[in-house]
């Protein structure tokens, strides 16, 4: 089962959190001095698998094998000791200190029997290994003086210092510029060819096929292929990425002649400018644009959570006001937040409680929460949502992500709102809940509610969407039709016309 | 992981937290009665509650404040000032339910200016009520030149001082006043709105909950509540001292904290906050009773604050 051959090799690696498989039987190896990509869509387990390399989770079953020898890994000094580096997406550093005392930092070189930190050799060894891979790097410089990718730099710097056998990268390019990231390919590829493996996690395609030789693709925590990219196409990855089933769900619209919700000229005196759309009943119209165009902030304004300085909203022909969440939600729009921790849930109050803040008055007599009305009610409600376990008694906070989400989405429902406004509604939630609320987006719809879903993941958006309105700088830049929804279509409308062209794929990335 | 389930036990249909203030109250109760015959009698045990009446009173309001997530730091001084508008009013022969009247409406007075400086100016409520407590006791001192008012009516004392079937009538007031606020806290639409706006204020609002009204509304409530308190005080004492309601706030947050609430907001309990009102005064009582001088009183108020708040982080987990 071990390939003589491989630097690290794991064998039927499972992660069970309580209620969702986050990583099942997944085996792979990785050859030294081989770049491998580990590929998969949000949720797919890559997280898992580098957290439980790092032993910052440990793995449930299966065995994690180095040059031959099974390693247990429980503690992060033990990946470190078995010669695994982990180079964060979000960079660990304290930026007041300097390089060299970043790279030292928990293990100091010292001086006069352990008293005193010996900078002067700290800096002459942080020098000699920044000679190497960015000699331009002041070791004394304070880290926050530099830039991401000369941070970046660092990292590996101290991977190399832990004389790491295994570098594994967490979305490194995420905030790169396109030149930074060519240095960097260069850089990953000088390391291979030392004879360190490098792990390469992230989801852009072109970077993958640059940097890496092979590629291990995990879906929904499950192996799925580990693939030579030199013999493979992008759309092949993709697809296996994917999943046919997902990529060729079809939708089926909902949507009827009349129109519920005319905004017209919407602006908040900021980034939201001459908005303007309609919404049908029973129409899904999804919202894209890249981040900080202003998706979250529109539908804020229609929530009635921030203030419109102009413009007007019209629901079925009349005229409202949306000063406050309390107005949108009389006047039937509610919204399910991105956030649902900050903006949406109460977590130490009952899943019932949560459901019916909005809708107080519904059960309430005599100036008194009827609560069997309202545990029966919300019972059923999420009985027919598919909450696990639908005991509405529970503090939400103690429920999983999909749960929680569930109940909010059941608020609405039992404040019988007309609009729903989704941002993000998949956000940090498992594969199983996701597909869940996509039906769910689908049934609502059915039953004849206008809804609103803000996605940065496209093939979400393309699968939700009766029509998709595409969002660049604060206002609507184009409504594509059924028939004009395209990944390609969306991109090419979110970009902002100024910046001079961007290659598309860069742009889909950024979203 | 943001998206496993935590495995918890099924919520108890009794609260956990009540359960727990009412063993420590047990204990301290075992403990003096053991060391002193007096304590456990039933003369005694009445005056403990009587003792405990005016602190549970103002407890109450400083439970809903905390509860919603602010804290109320003038209630002392609210109490002066309307002792001082009820006496002023007694002895100018207004009849007394419209003195009594104008005395609440005066606490709940003070206390809508403190929920509007925090609801709709967005003020902290700890800076807001601490300069509230400076300037109501100001304006009671002023108002009095710094001298008590003597002559309340001898209708209102014997009727403050009286008994109703063997229990003093301060401890009927505040045992009623409590069973409307826990009808309040755990059966209306109010109390639901106060735990949500303590427990994620930005949520709340974005369910549509009057978070500002919410706000008000405690305030308002501890402001009347701090008037009742100080009526009884009144009336007890024949005199409505400016003076009057120094540190209460202190008494008041202790037994809310002490019962469960949380001062992150969001929890809270009015059965809890009244245990720990009769514990706080339950362990003066049996001190006293034993002699022990007041220096040690205070230390041992301190210490059982902190054990309190101990045992509560350590059976409470990390959730």
């Amino acid at each position: 089962m071990t390939n003589p051959a491989s630097r690290l090799s794991l064998i039927g690696v499972s992660k069970v959190f309580p209620g969702i498989r986050a990583l099942d039987k997944v085996s792979f190896d990785v050859r030294p001095g081989e770049v491998h990509g580990l590929l998969g869509e949000n949720g797919a387990g890559k997280s898992t698998m580098l957290n439980i390399l790092s032993a910052v989770l440990q793995a449930t079953e299966g065995q994690i094998v180095i040059d031959g020898q099974p390693i247990t890994l429980t503690r992060p000094a033990d990946a470190r000791a078995a010669g695994i580096a982990m180079i964060h997406q979000e960079l660990q550093h304290i930026p007041q200190l300097s390089v060299a005392q970043n790279l030292f930092l928990g293990r100091p070189l010292t001086r006069t029997g352990g008293l005193l930190v010996d900078r002067a050799t700290q800096e002459a060894r942080a020098r000699a290994i920044l000679a190497d891979l960015d000699p331009r790097i002041d070791p004394r410089a304070p880290i926050h003086t530099l830039k991401v990718a000369q941070q970046q730099i660092v990292e590996i710097a101290r991977a190399l210092l832990d004389d790491a056998k295994i570098i594994a990268m967490d979305e490194p390019t995420s905030s790169l510029t396109p030149s930074e990231f060519d240095a960097l390919a260069a850089l990953i590829a000088r390391l291979a060819a030392q004879g360190k493996s490098i792990i390469y996690v992230s989801h852009k395609m072109n970077e993958v096929f640059q940097v890496c030789d092979r590629a291990t693709i995990l879906r929904d925590g499950r192996f799925i292929d580990t693939v030579d990219l030199s013999q493979i196409t992008e759309d092949q990855v993709i697809a296996k990425m994917v999943g046919r089933d997902i990529l060729h769900a079809r939708h089926v619209s909902h949507a009827r002649p009349e129109i519920v919700m005319q905004v017209d000229n919407l602006s908040d005196g900021g980034l939201i400018h001459d908005a303007g759309f309609s919404l049908h009943k029973g129409e899904v119209l999804g919202l894209a644009g890249l981040v900080g165009s202003g998706r979250t902030e529109l539908l804020r304004l229609i929530a009635g959570i921030d203030r419109a300085k102009t413009g007007s909203v019209t629901l079925n022909g009349k005229p409202v006001d949306l000063r406050s969440p309390r107005m949108a939600i009389r006047a039937g729009i509610g919204l399910v937040p991105e956030e649902r921790k900050k903006d949406g849930i109460v977590r130490a109050r009952p899943v019932s409680s949560n459901i019916a803040l909005p809708c107080m008055g519904r059960f309430t007599r005599f100036g008194l929460v009827q609560r069997g009305k309202l545990h029966k009610e919300s019972t059923a409600l999420m009985k027919r949502m598919g909450m696990r376990p639908p005991d509405v008694t529970r503090a939400i906070g103690t429920f999983s992500g999909g749960n929680q989400q569930k109940a909010i989405i059941g608020r609405w429902l039992a404040a019988d709102v007309d609009i729903l406004l989704f941002d993000e509604p998949t956000r940090g939630i498992d594969i199983g809940a996701k597909s869940e609320i996509y039906d769910l987006i689908a049934q609502l719809a059915q039953s004849g509610k206008s809804i609103i879903v803000v996605s940065s993941e496209l093939p979400e958006i393309i699968r939700l969407s009766d029509r998709v309105m595409v969002m660049r700088e604060g206002t609507i830049a184009a409504i594509l039709d059924a028939d004009q929804i395209s990944e390609d279509a969306i991109v090419a409308n979110a970009i902002p016309k100024s910046k001079g062209p961007v290659p598309v794929a860069q742009a889909l990335e950024a979203m | 992981m943001t998206d496993t389930a935590i495995p918890t036990r099924k919520a108890p249909r009794f609260n956990l937290r009540d359960a727990g203030t009412f063993l420590g109250l047990v204990l301290i109760f075992a403990v003096f009665a053991v060391l002193n015959p007096v304590f456990l009698t039933a003369p005694n045990l009445i005056n403990i509650l009587q003792q405990s009446s005016i602190n549970a009173c103002i407890a109450l309001g400083m439970t809903f404040v905390i509860i919603s997530g602010g804290i109320d730091l003038s209630v002392g001084p609210t109490a002066a000032v309307s002792a001082i508008v009820g006496a002023t009013l007694m002895i100018a022969g207004v009849p007394i339910p419209l003195a009594v009247a104008g005395a609440i409406a005066t606490g709940m007075a003070c206390g809508l200016f403190n929920g509007a400086l925090v609801a709709i100016a967005g003020l902290q409520p700890f800076i807001v009520t601490l300069g509230a407590l400076s300037l109501y006791r100001a304006l009671a001192l002023i108002f009095t030149g710094g001298n008590p008012i003597f002559g309340i009516p001898t209708e209102f004392r014997s009727a403050i001082n009286g008994l109703v079937m063997g229990i003093p009538v301060p401890v009927i007031i505040v045992a009623i006043i409590a069973a409307i606020l826990w009808v309040v806290l755990n059966r209306s639409p109010l109390g639901e709105y106060i735990l949500a706006v303590g427990g994620n204020p930005e949520a709340a609002r974005i369910a549509g909950v009057p978070v500002a009204r919410t706000k008000i509304i405690v305030y308002v409530l501890s402001g009347g509540l701090a008037a009742v308190a100080a009526l009884i005080l009144t009336g007890r004492l024949g005199a409505a001292d400016p003076t009057m309601g120094n540190l209460w706030e202190l008494d008041a947050i202790a037994a809310a904290a002490i019962g469960g609430a949380s001062l992150m907001g969001g929890k809270g309990s009015v059965v809890g906050t009244l245990m720990g009102a009769v514990i706080l005064g339950g362990l003066r009582n049996g001190l006293t009773l034993m002699n022990v001088q007041a220096f040690y009183q205070l230390l041992a108020t301190g210490i059982i604050i902190l054990v309190a708040m101990l045992i509560d982080r350590a059976t409470r987990g990390r959730a």
